[in-house]
């Protein structure tokens, strides 16, 4: 029997499970995009990857993080509920130890993560608006009728230097027209798209940072060639994408997990068999007072499992049922 | 019957509403104080408002009209200038003006001008002038403001000693848990003070094993001794308090890391809060994150980053005690 580590990571755009073995290799990742459902493309994604493994597997572990890791942890039982800075911080150090720099870009988030001697030393998140980021990308794709995925060798082919207005993604798209209106080719559009995305992230979340290599480039939009190369070009040095650049935060979760087990002496998590059960929402606002929380009620197979989303208390604190089962 | 005198909680009510109750209530008058922040507050302060306005000013507006039917006046004093040579936020002078334009059917407003960029050699006068509206008697007045004034500084004292008043939200004592890591939540008082605002932030810092302060639990005259070392023109109030707060600290490095908040399109911390990092940064070893804030009701944002900051100091407890036991 192979004993196993889960990794889940629900983000905005893509839910990633990963699964790694007792020395931190990783064995198998799913990435699926997320499509504003987070407990359809969790629950197929854990299908799915219970029926890759087969019978043969013991889960020791599971952690989860991304914007819907609590959400996760409700749904599968976790060890730990990791942040995103944090998970994607252990996972590049586990690939490449000496690593200086995280370049993260996401579906709604994009981080910098900086490391010195092997500890996250500092970090910076993009502020209230998701410009610049992997839901962008995907929206100019599908606005220019490309694939994503070919999104970044097109920008490769560029000749030319377009430069796009990079300061706010609405800025963007109508420079993006204007240039498009006045006849330049769609090659050198999209790569002046990627420079405007990788001069804006230096500019927001890199002002005033020392990017010392070596610089690892994560997360989903990683796999965006134009935007390395752009990166590369910026900082004048090699940009590490590791092998699974769109799953790190899972991995990071994944270590933690390990961790956090070994200390504890036993899972949470309810079992690759959670994937075959069934799951609804109900909400509903609380007219208890001014503030109107709105509270999420959580089913699996129709029994009340987990309430969450109001302030005081009144509803996430009380214990549901006799299987003492909790927002984590 | 007493005259009602409504005041909004929000804004420089934070700094300032112990000196104001205690004032309009030494005249005689009933006081009534608008909630808590909350949803509805938001919702009707941001439908109100100018678009254009920062979020505390939106909820500025909220707080006037949860109140305005309530009260004979509401108290919204024209404030540009609080000490000598320096000025405060221009939304704050344009206030009343604004409340009136964007909200119909008011009560009198109580907006007597506020100006002490010069001196303060007509303080009685801007004191008397707001008593008017309530008490015909200049020594009524006066005398009721001495005592004000009294309980202001008593108040002060006690958030020194980091005691805060229930009525801020912000309750500082108040921690179940081992404090073991200290956190300096930098910002104006509305976004510190203002739990629906920031989201209980405060809070979720002393979730995280941590003791909370606040720029104002800094005895003045530290930040007036460590600001001289600024280069440069003050210009705000605000400004005055935050960078000093930056220089105390990182002079005395008495924290484990620094969280300044502050909120989408603030003027002020755009210059401000910039300072506040180069300083921090520049001199210190201090971690240091910015949060900023606008009308977003979902946690998850704000939630990620105080985890990831929190898990990064203590990151790095374990490494420079790991330096300290090897020598």
């Amino acid at each position: 029997m192979k004993e196993i580590y889960l990794g889940v990571d629900v983000g905005s755009v893509s839910t990633n499970v990963i699964v790694m073995d007792s020395d931190n290799n990783v064995i198998d990742t799913l990435y699926i995009r997320t499509k504003g459902k987070p407990i359809e493309a969790l629950k197929m994604g854990l299908g799915q990857m219970k029926s890759r493994l087969g019978e043969n597997v013991k889960v020791l572990g599971l952690g989860t993080t991304g914007s819907g890791r609590h959400l996760a942890a409700t749904m599968l039982g976790a060890d730990i509920v990791k942040n995103e800075i944090t998970a994607h911080g252990v996972a590049a150090l586990n690939i490449v130890p000496n690593v200086n720099t995280i370049i993260e870009i996401g579906g709604q988030d994009s981080k910098i993560i900086l490391l010195r001697d092997g500890i996250i030393y500092d970090f910076a998140m993009n502020t209230v608006c998701a410009a610049g980021t992997g839901s962008f990308l995907d929206r100019q794709a599908e606005r220019l009728g490309i694939p994503i995925q070919e999104f970044g060798s097109l920008a490769l082919k560029s000749k030319s230097t377009v430069r796009i207005a990079g300061r706010c993604a609405v800025f963007a798209e109508s420079d993006m027209i204007h240039k498009q209106q006045l006849g330049h080719n769609q090659e050198d559009i999209i790569n002046g798209l990627c420079e405007a995305m990788a001069r804006n992230y230096l500019n927001n979340l890199g002002k005033g940072k020392e990017l010392k290599p070596p610089v690892i480039f994560q997360g989903g939009v990683a796999a965006n060639i134009g935007i390395k190369k752009a990166f590369e070009e910026l900082l004048g040095c090699e940009i590490i994408v590791p092998k699974y650049a769109s799953v790190m935060g899972a991995i990071g979760a994944c270590i933690l997990a390990k961790e956090e087990v070994k200390k504890r002496g036993k899972t949470k998590f309810l079992g690759l068999n959670i994937a075959d059960s069934s799951f609804n929402v109900q909400s509903f606002e609380c007219d208890s007072c001014p503030n109107m929380c709105e509270v999420v009620k959580f089913y699996r197979d129709e029994n009340l499992a987990a309430r969450w989303g109001d302030k005081c208390g009144k509803w996430s604190n009380v214990q549901i049922s006799q299987n003492d089962e909790k927002l984590a | 019957m007493a005259i009602k005198v409504g005041i909004p909680k929000s804004l420089l009510f934070y700094e300032y509403y112990p000196l104001w109750i205690s004032f309009f209530e030494g005249l005689g008058a009933e006081v009534i104080v608008s909630d808590d922040t909350n949803k509805e507050i938001l919702d009707i302060g941001v439908k109100a408002s100018i678009d254009e306005a920062c979020i505390p000013v939106k909820i500025f507006h909220g707080h006037v009209i949860n109140i305005k039917d309530k009260v004979d006046y509401l108290f919204i004093p024209r404030i540009k200038s609080l000490f000598k040579n320096e000025y405060i936020c221009p939304k704050f002078s344009g206030l009343p003006e604004m409340i009136k334009s964007s909200i119909k059917e008011l009560p009198p407003i109580i907006d007597v001008e506020i100006n002490f960029f010069k001196s303060k050699k007509h303080l009685k006068d801007t004191v008397i002038r707001a008593g008017r509206y309530v008490s015909s008697s200049n020594r009524v007045i006066m005398s009721s403001y001495n005592r004000a004034y009294l309980e202001y500084k008593k108040h002060r004292k006690k958030i020194k000693e980091g005691i805060i008043n229930e009525l801020t939200g912000a309750d500082i004592v108040k921690n179940n848990i081992v404090d073991v890591r200290k956190v300096m939540v930098m910002g104006h008082p509305y976004n510190l003070y203002d739990s629906y605002l920031n989201m209980n932030l405060l809070n979720k810092i002393k979730q995280n094993e941590a003791k909370v302060f606040t720029p104002e639990m800094i005895d003045d005259k530290y930040l007036n001794k460590y600001v001289k070392d600024f280069d440069g023109e003050l210009y705000w109030t605000f400004a005055r308090k935050l960078i000093g707060t930056a220089l105390y600290l990182s002079h005395k490095e008495c924290v484990d890391g620094i969280i300044y908040i502050s909120t989408f399109g603030c003027g002020i911390d755009s210059v401000v809060g910039d300072i506040v990092e180069k300083l921090i940064r520049r001199n210190s070893r201090i971690p240091f994150v910015h949060i900023s804030l606008d009308e977003h009701s979902g946690e998850a944002g704000i939630n990620t980053r105080v985890e990831a900051f929190m898990d990064m100091i203590k990151w790095r407890d374990v490494l420079e005690d790991n330096i300290s036991a090897h020598g």
